[in-house]
């Protein structure tokens, strides 16, 4: 009995040696990287596997993988406040496409220019994810998935998609005729970043820019007026629910799922909701980019998760969480998380990939939509403004205040945040 | 003989003996009001590494700031309705509790239910009730379609709906404590004098009770004048800002933003807003109290 506490106790001293030791430097002398991240969706081997297989490849970086919140809000607060205090805790993090400009000019992520050229970004990739992650010709970080705004549409109920937003009010008012009880088009107007998107789709759908050639955010111009009158108007016509005001993506979801709704916005992962087994919907719904005012296709907001690197880790630290980076974007990657967890690639090749292809069609079908798909405005200030656009579109929207009175507002306070900028270089 | 040496060795020991308190005080609660007021007088924004001293500047765009004017209005509005119905509601449910009946001690322990679920708790069921297409709270009004979230002139009143939910309980305890202080034998006497029950409750009740009263309509409106957690589950202070009180205003300029600056100045524009409140009130509360 004591011989065996003994051994306990050895074994315990063992074991907590050997994890201090770790933590300093890893073990056998291994680079210990950290790897920041929301847990994906799904089964969680395929993805396991993909990890395991840069550490057989790099035998000399032990890897750690830490899980961040899922809501993207409170990710975005553990990483202001841990690394604007200069946190080494982890090397590799995940960022939302709308932070990379932010933590880039903070100084908080590695320069990644010289292992991932913007010139090569530029072949491979999507257009949108890269303009979200390259900032004044250096790479900040690389897209890693991508996600945009799309139009749903009930094939029972419209003739087709509708390409301008004077056919989408068209079929709306013709299918409600129709189908007596049935809402019009959905999407998400709740005061939340999800209505800023819908916003910013309606702006360029109205052949407006978010930024001015001097890359200033743009808010009082006439595309921006029409685009809040358009999405007021929808309301106000009876077109789009009273409701639509409260709803979120679920809450949109939710009553086109349900068969009560003729259009939705939305981004992709609504399409496996309504194709399950036993969904009303199955079998009728079709997928395609917004309408605009003209008629061509519209641009989706750009949604996504890209990979950046700690800037205050060591030299060598930041050499192997580059290596990691490349690894968890190649195409090879991007296959496994496409077809094991519905992610969309941002590698273009991908898109001709035959395997994805024939397996996951739906994913491929994304293309155009996704190489149109946009950055909301890109600035380092996005986050500092992201809750002006909020509350001013919020009100133009519920019908609160006009859309120029609620723009006007809205470049105030946008201006008062950011324009301090040129005095202060100046100084 | 022994006055002068011994008298200021007491005091010594008086002051020594309180310094430990002091202490804390002044670690937990005065230097993050200090700290606050400090960085209210600097730009300083987290992700720009940019803090430089600007002096009151936070405080001139404040009053020019619509945004923070209607956050305090909807602070205020949120404060005297919330309060003004729990109390009304409180009186009559204390007075009742107050009662003995069989099953007294169960009844006001259940009471207290909705008051001890965590606010955050409480507020997420109630954004489900509340929701116009699936919620309980539609439904039971006949399947009226009332936007209640979503509409603005709706969603402040549904806020204040959870807080009047979830805190009448609580006024009604503090009213209750102040019940049982009334002595019987003043009811006895009323009703040899051949008072009524309303003239018994105007003539005794309602003016013992105003200490307890005013203690309540204290806690409350300082609690109720920073309400963040049910108002920011409900609606994030949307739709339009229509339900926006000063802390969330504060919260989203100082966690959500990382403009510290001007977060902190909002914080103190709360803080001195609470302040006055509370001499307000401990004002009109020290003159009841010194009238008797």
């Amino acid at each position: 009995m004591g011989r065996l506490l003994v051994l306990l106790v050895a074994l315990g001293l063992g074991v907590g040696g050997c994890r201090r030791s770790s933590e300093e430097a890893g073990t056998g002398g291994r680079t210990r990287i950290v790897f920041k991240f929301q847990p994906l969706w799904g089964d969680p081997k395929p993805f396991r596997e993909l990890l395991a297989r840069y550490e057989r490849a790099n035998p000399d970086v032990e890897l750690v993988t830490e899980a961040l919140p899922n809501s993207s809000d409170l990710a975005h607060q553990f990483f202001l406040t841990s690394l604007q205090g200069g946190a080494t805790d982890f090397d590799v993090l995940v960022a939302d496409v709308v932070w990379v400009p932010e933590f880039a000019r903070a100084g908080w992520v590695a320069d990644l220019s010289e292992e991932f050229p913007p010139a090569r970004l530029r072949e491979e990739f999507l257009p949108g994810p890269v303009d979200a992650v390259v900032m004044n010709g250096r790479t900040y970080a690389v897209p890693w998935y991508v996600d945009v705004g799309v139009l749903y549409y009930r094939t029972d109920l419209v003739p087709r998609a509708p390409r301008t937003y004077e056919e989408l009010r068209r079929f709306t008012r013709d299918a409600m005729a129709k189908v007596p009880g049935i809402q019009g088009y959905v999407w998400q107007g709740r005061q939340y970043e999800g209505l800023t998107c819908n916003v910013y789709e309606a702006l360029w759908g109205h052949g407006g820019q978010s930024l001015g050639p001097d890359g200033r955010v743009l808010l009082e111009t006439e595309p921006a007026r029409e685009a809040l009158a358009y999405l007021h108007g929808l309301i106000a016509d009876g077109l789009s629910p009273q409701t639509v005001t409260g709803f979120g993506e679920e809450e949109s979801r939710r009553v086109f799922q349900e068969g009560r709704a003729v259009f939705m916005r939305n981004w992709p992962y609504a399409w496996s909701e309504a194709q399950a087994e036993g969904s009303p919907i199955r079998g009728k719904v079709g997928i395609a980019p917004l309408p605009t005012k003209d008629g061509q296709p519209g641009w989706g907001t750009l949604g996504g998760w890209q990979l950046a690197v700690n800037a205050h880790v060591s030299p060598a630290r930041r050499k192997a969480a580059a290596r990691l980076i490349a690894h968890l974007t190649s195409p090879e990657a991007n296959r496994v998380l496409a077809l094991h967890y519905a992610r969309n690639p941002p590698r273009l090749a991908l898109y001709d990939d035959p395997e994805l292809r024939a397996e996951e069609p739906f994913i491929a079908s994304l293309k155009e939509a996704l190489t149109r798909a946009r950055p909301r405005p890109v600035t380092p200030y996005y986050l500092l403004i992201a809750d002006v656009l909020q509350s001013e579109f919020s009100a133009a929207v519920a019908g609160l205040r006009t859309p120029e009175v609620a723009l006007t507002r809205a470049q105030k306070q946008v201006d008062h945040l950011t324009g301090e900028q040129p005095k202060e270089e100046a100084e | 003989m022994r006055g002068a040496g011994s008298q200021a060795r007491e005091r010594r020991q008086a002051y020594l003996l309180v310094a430990p308190a002091v202490l804390v005080l002044a670690v937990v609660a005065l230097y993050p009001v200090l700290a606050a007021v400090w960085l209210s007088l600097h730009r300083f924004i987290l992700v720009f590494g940019e803090r430089r001293f600007t002096g009151l500047e936070n405080y001139v765009y404040l009053m020019g700031d619509a945004r923070f004017w209607s956050a305090l209005g909807n602070t205020a509005y949120f404060t005297a309705v919330a309060v003004t119905v729990e109390l009304l509601l409180a009186v009559p449910l204390a007075l009742l509790l107050n009662r003995a009946f069989p099953g007294r001690g169960l009844l006001r322990a259940s009471v207290l239910v909705p008051w001890a679920i965590p606010t955050v708790v409480s507020a997420r069921l109630w954004a489900w009730m509340f929701n116009p297409d699936y919620g309980l709270i539609n439904r039971m009004l006949g399947g009226a379609e009332i936007n209640w979230l979503g509409a603005p002139g709706y969603a402040l009143h549904a806020a204040i709906l959870v807080d009047v939910w979830k805190t009448t309980p609580f006024v009604a305890l503090l009213v209750l404590a102040g019940l049982q202080g009334i002595a019987e034998d003043l009811y006895k006497a009323a009703r040899v004098d051949g008072a009524s029950g309303w003239r018994q409750f105007r003539s005794i009740t309602l003016p013992l009770l105003k200490p307890a009263l005013l203690l309540a309509v204290l806690f409350r409106s300082l609690d109720a004048f920073r309400v963040f957690d049910a108002i920011y589950v409900l609606t994030e202070g949307g739709p339009a800002n229509t339900t926006e009180t000063l802390s969330i205003y504060a919260y989203k300029t100082l966690m959500r933003s990382g403009d510290f600056g001007y977060g902190s100045a909002l914080s103190v524009a709360t803080f001195l807003c609470v302040v006055l409140l509370a001499v307000v009130w401990l004002r009109w509360l020290g003159r009841e109290e010194g009238r008797r």
